[in-house]
This record gives structure tokens, C-alpha cells and sequence, in this order.
């Protein structure tokens, strides 16, 4: 059931908070499956009362099993507002107003956090959540971990192509396309919804499929059943991505980087690491739209 | 006039398969096996679609609006494409599968439900008034059943399907939809085209068509049928295409001798109509192509002003 229980029935209040000390806050609530995502990976034990049902869903996070026992609210803020939060964390957008309110009315501070466009700004999110959170060193941590995922950017990308179905693609100079350098592969420009006609014209060298929640039936999962894909030529390789990686770009995305690299490189030519330099990285990052640059 | 429009009609398909040149010579020149998979597996499904649906829907409508003695009765008009278009979401999304077979047997149950419920609703030879309220209810009903069914599918992409649902679209289809499309609608056309004497007949009064020697209620299941099995099969493979089956039937009325003789040519210009929408919508706004539906819909809206406009004076 996902029934947002009533407030009373909540008893967090007595939870011990072993990592949290201080002035660190108590009783965090995230309204918004992107920032569920960093707190879950970010906050101690007990110290996250509620995160969006979409937090608390395994198939819109590998995070979900961490939101167990929370109380899942639907991302808006009279959701958690009975919970007594002492922090709500929410994404830029439609929320946004609405937990400016929050904080005027009941004097709950509010952390809205940015929709990041460069990966210099993932890392600046996971560091103002973690701050908020009082977890500064945790979120030192996860950086570290974040970077490491990343990796440098090959001097050698491979001309791919990423979809999760119906011809939609992410932008060539977008923060997709940034996390996919990483991984080596250069996603080339495509139509906003593009047509298979479109992909069989200039097929890429990789076929990134993006699978998100892949068996339930719509036009998009229809889509990646189409006869002509699977007579696409034998030397266009399908490496599969989990989806849900790609739906907050975050350090989940960083993890995906780690498959997507583990999965294009055994090639014989290109064995072993390429051992590459932040130097080697800019010069590969040269030739791309400067959109999106990484560093 | 037949002439003219058959030939119009091949050289829409075979413009269809041939544009846009450009790109298909020059993969031609580089991988001539890709070349010969784009036109096989995408464009020449796409050209028979277009052709046959479009095609179908000028012959539906010269059909139902000679039936039903309504200038405004078509398919989209009476609520066979809204019901059709709600019987594939049904399907598609409750088996959880877009088996195109399993689609169009629910678009044909849903389009010969809507027109079930319009006869009954509007009964026959009904007003113009009674006949456009009743669609526009049963239209109304299928397409709010259809939103809340694609709200409740389970993958949260659905209700973005309601594009291609409500507005129609032949791009990225494959030989499947042709194979199961195509089926429906030569047994839609088989089931109407014997009817152009009765309908001849019927243009005179249900008595004088009695008289005549015509059975008018097997007339009327004839095409109820027909038209439920061709629309289902055309909006199992490409979505409800509005306007093509209401206006068709009005260009070439004026040419036609009685209302039987119509239906042939209205299917002719049907194809043309369609066939040349979806060439129109080849050229990509923004990045993205139109719905079929937009463009038809653009074409067709004014004329559908014009008719009431029309009605009004005389």
C-alpha cells in the first residue's frame, strides 16, 4: 500500500540519530524523487521521515529499498506538513512556490535544489544537500566516490546513440550527454522525437538503450520492437543502460557510467586503460559543442 | 474523374516511398542493404497505410453520409474512430502488449459499439442536430474513458500515447500493422461497395428503397460493419485520423451522378487527401513531425465551417 498515512499515526520522533549531531536536522522530508535521491543516499539512519512515492518506488530508484518505513508523500508540501519536518527538500519547478510558502507560514527551512546542467553542478547539489544535512563529510564522501565513478574522459569517444524508445534521445550538448563522455561514447545530434528513419540514415556505432520500466506496454517500448531496429547492421552494438539512472542525473548516473565504460571497452584495440589525463579529456572535449562541458 | 484520381493516388504513394530523396540516395550510395531496409521496412509501410486508411475513410464517409442521408455523417463524425481509437487503449494497455492482431480486434469492437449506440441513440434517417449531438457525446465519452485509461496504465509514458491515440500518425509503422490493417479494411470495402444501388435507392426513402426490392436493415448492417471493421483496422495501426472521411465525400459529391456512384471516387480522393497530409507532415517543425491529425484536421476544419454555414442559409 502507498497510502500516505495520517500524521499522528507517524512515531519517528523517538528514532535515535547516531550521525547527526548537533544542529544537524532531525526530521528531513524530500519531496521530489530527485532529491529523495541524494538524501537517501546522504542522511544517517533516522534521519529521513518522508520521501516522494517515486523515491520509494524500485522502479523509478535503485535507492528505494533505503526509503522502507518512510512515509511516502506525492511531492507536495501539505503531504509532510503534519510530520513536522525540520528541513523539506524539494526540486527547482513546480514546487518551488509552494515551499517558499511553507517556510513563511511555519518557519521550516527549505532547501530547493537546482536542476543541474553541467556535472560540476551534480557535484555542488550532492555538496548543498549534504551541508543541509549537517553530513558535510558524508557528502565529501560521495563526491569522491561520484568522481571516481566518472572517471576522465577518453581521449577516443565513440560515435553512440541513447534512447529508452519512441525516438526520444537526449540532446548531443545536455547533461546526459556529458555523463555519456565519461563513459566514451559521443551521442550524436538526433531530432528532438526522432524517427527510426532517422537512425537507420546515420546509424551509430553504439546503441545505448535506456530501459526503463521496459515491460510496461506504450508506444515507446513499442517502438524498440520495430522490425527495421533489429536489421540495423551487425557492427552497431546495443549496450543496455539501466534507466532509471538517467531520470535525475546524480550520482546514480555515475554508477551507470561505471557499466556503460565496462561494457564498451573489452574491445581488444582499445584494451587496458587508457590511463587518461584531465589534458587528454579537454582535448577530447574540444572537438564537441561546447554546451555541457564537464570540467 | 476516376482516372484523374487513381492516377493522383499512385503518384502520392510513389511519391511517399521516394521523399525525402535526399537521404535515401545518399545511404544508397554507402550501404545499399540499409538503403533497401528503409524503403521496405519504413517507407512502404507508411505509403500503404496512409493510402489505404486515407482511402478507407473517403469511402466510409460517402458511405454512412449517403446511410444515414446526413451530410455530416463519417466515421470521426459519429464516433466510430473515438470508439475504435478507446477499444485499442483498452486492449493495448490492459494485456500489457501491443500485439497489433489483438489491438485491432478491439478497435473494430469499439468502433461497431459507438455506431451501435449512435443508431440508437440518433435513429435512422435522424436529423442533422440529433445525429452530430449524439457523436459528439459518444466521442466525447470514448475519449474521456480513453485519458482515464491511459492515466491508469501502469507505465507512466501512456498518457503521452493519447497523441498518437486521438490525432493519428503512419511514421515508424512496420509491415505488421500493414498486414494486419490492410486485411480489415479490403473486408470493410468488400462489405460496402455491394451496397452503392441500395444506397442509390435509399436516397429516394427507406420505402421506395423497400419497394425497390432493397432490404434496409440489412443495408444498414452492411455498412455499420464495413465501416467498423476498416476504421478499426485503420485506427489499430495509425490512431483515430479525423476530417479525411467528412470531407472527401463533399469534393467529389458535386462530380457524382447519385451518392452510390460517390463512393468509389470519395475513396480515391481519400487516399490523395491522406497520402498528401502525410507527405505535408515529412517536414519536420521544430525538430519534431506533426500528427497526421493536425494537418488533417487544419484542411478539414474550415471546410466543416463552411458547411455549416452553408446548412444555415438554405
Amino acid at each position: 500500500m502507498r497510502v500516505v498515512p495520517t500524521p499522528g499515526s507517524v512515531s519517528a520522533e523517538s528514532a535515535p540519530l547516531p550521525q547527526a549531531g548537533g544542529d544537524a536536522p532531525r526530521r528531513v522530508a524530500s519531496l521530489n524523487l530527485c532529491t529523495d535521491e541524494l538524501a537517501l543516499l546522504l542522511a544517517a539512519p533516522g534521519q529521513l521521515v518522508s520521501v516522494s512515492r517515486l523515491g520509494g518506488d524500485p522502479q523509478e530508484t535503485a535507492l528505494a529499498g533505503r526509503a522502507r518505513g518512510l512515509v511516502l508523500n506525492n511531492g507536495r508540501v501539505d503531504d509532510v506538513a503534519g510530520l513536522a519536518p525540520d528541513l523539506v527538500l524539494t526540486s527547482g519547478g513546480i514546487g518551488g512556490a509552494a515551499a517558499a510558502a511553507l517556510t513563511a507560514r511555519m518557519g521550516v527551512r527549505v532547501v530547493t535544489l537546482p536542476f543541474p546542467s553541467t556535472i560540476a553542478d551534480v557535484r555542488t547539489n550532492i555538496r548543498t544537500v549534504a551541508a543541509a544535512l549537517g553530513q558535510k563529510a558524508v557528502g565529501e564522501a560521495a563526491v569522491v566516490r561520484f568522481d571516481a565513478g566518472l572517471g576522465d574522459v577518453p581521449t577516443v569517444l565513440t560515435p553512440a546513440l541513447m534512447t529508452g524508445g519512441g525516438g526520444v534521445a537526449p540532446a548531443a550538448d545536455g547533461l546526459s550527454a556529458a555523463f555519456l563522455r565519461h563513459a566514451g561514447l559521443r551521442q550524436m545530434p538526433s531530432s528532438e522525437t526522432m524517427r527510426l528513419e532517422e537512425l537507420l540514415e546515420q546509424p551509430p556505432q553504439v546503441l545505448v538503450l535506456s530501459r526503463y520500466r521496459g515491460g510496461q506496454a506504450s508506444l515507446n517500448t513499442a517502438w524498440l520492437q520495430h522490425p527495421a531496429l533489429a536489421r540495423l547492421p551487425v557492427s552497431v552494438r546495443r549496450i543496455e543502460t539501466d534507466g532509471r539512472a538517467w531520470t535525475c542525473l546524480g550520482p546514480e548516473t555515475a554508477e551507470a557510467v561505471v557499466k556503460l565504460r565496462a561494457a564498451t571497452s573489452p574491445s581488444p584495440l582499445r584494451g587496458g586503460r587508457l590511463a587518461p589525463t584531465r589534458a587528454a579529456a579537454r582535448a577530447a572535449s574540444f572537438a564537441l559543442p561546447s554546451r555541457g562541458r564537464d570540467t | 474523374m476516376k482516372l484523374t484520381l487513381t492516377l493522383l493516388a499512385a503518384l502520392v504513394f510513389a511519391a511517399s516511398i521516394a521523399l525525402p530523396l535526399g537521404p535515401i540516395l545518399a545511404v544508397h550510395a554507402r550501404d545499399p542493404g540499409l538503403a533497401q531496409i528503409i524503403l521496405t521496412e519504413l517507407r512502404l509501410p507508411r505509403a500503404i497505410l496512409a493510402i489505404a486508411i486515407g482511402g478507407f475513410l473517403g469511402l466510409s464517409g460517402a458511405a454512412m453520409q449517403a446511410l444515414l442521408r446526413n451530410p455530416l455523417a463519417s466515421p470521426d463524425v459519429t464516433g466510430a474512430s473515438a470508439g475504435a481509437a478507446l477499444g485499442a487503449v483498452l486492449v493495448a494497455y490492459s494485456l500489457n502488449s501491443f500485439s497489433t492482431m489483438a489491438i485491432a480486434a478491439g478497435a473494430i469492437i469499439g468502433a461497431a459499439v459507438a455506431l451501435t449506440a449512435l443508431l440508437a441513440l440518433a435513429g435512422r434517417g435522424a436529423t442533422t442536430e440529433r445525429l452530430v449531438l449524439a457523436g459528439v457525446a459518444i466521442s466525447a465519452l470514448a475519449g474521456a474513458l480513453m485519458s482515464l485509461a491511459l492515466s491508469l496504465a501502469p507505465s507512466p509514458y501512456a498518457i503521452y500515447d493519447i497523441l498518437f491515440w486521438m490525432l493519428g500518425s503512419v511514421a515508424d509503422r512496420s509491415l505488421v500493422h500493414v498486414a494486419v490493417a490492410l486485411p480489415c479494411i479490403a473486408a470493410g470495402t468488400a462489405l460496402i461497395l455491394p451496397a452503392r444501388r441500395g444506397l442509390d435507392a435509399l436516397a429516394l426513402g427507406e420505402e421506395v428503397a423497400a419497394s425497390l426490392g432493397h432490404d434496409v436493415a440489412r443495408l444498414r448492417l452492411r455498412i455499420v460493419a464495413g465501416t467498423a471493421l476498416g476504421v478499426g483496422g485503420g485506427v489499430a495501426a495509425a490512431g483515430a485520423i479525423g476530417f479525411v472521411g467528412l470531407i472527401v465525400p463533399h469534393l467529389v459529391r458535386g462530380r457524382s451522378a447519385t451518392p452510390g456512384a460517390s463512393l468509389i471516387p470519395s475513396a480515391l480522393a481519400g487516399a490523395c487527401l491522406l497520402g498528401a497530409a502525410d507527405l505535408l507532415v515529412r517536414i519536420p517543425v521544430h525538430g519534431q513531425e506533426l500528427k497526421l491529425g493536425v494537418v488533417t484536421a487544419l484542411i478539414g476544419a474550415p471546410f466543416f465551417l463552411r458547411l455549416i454555414v452553408a446548412d444555415r442559409r438554405s
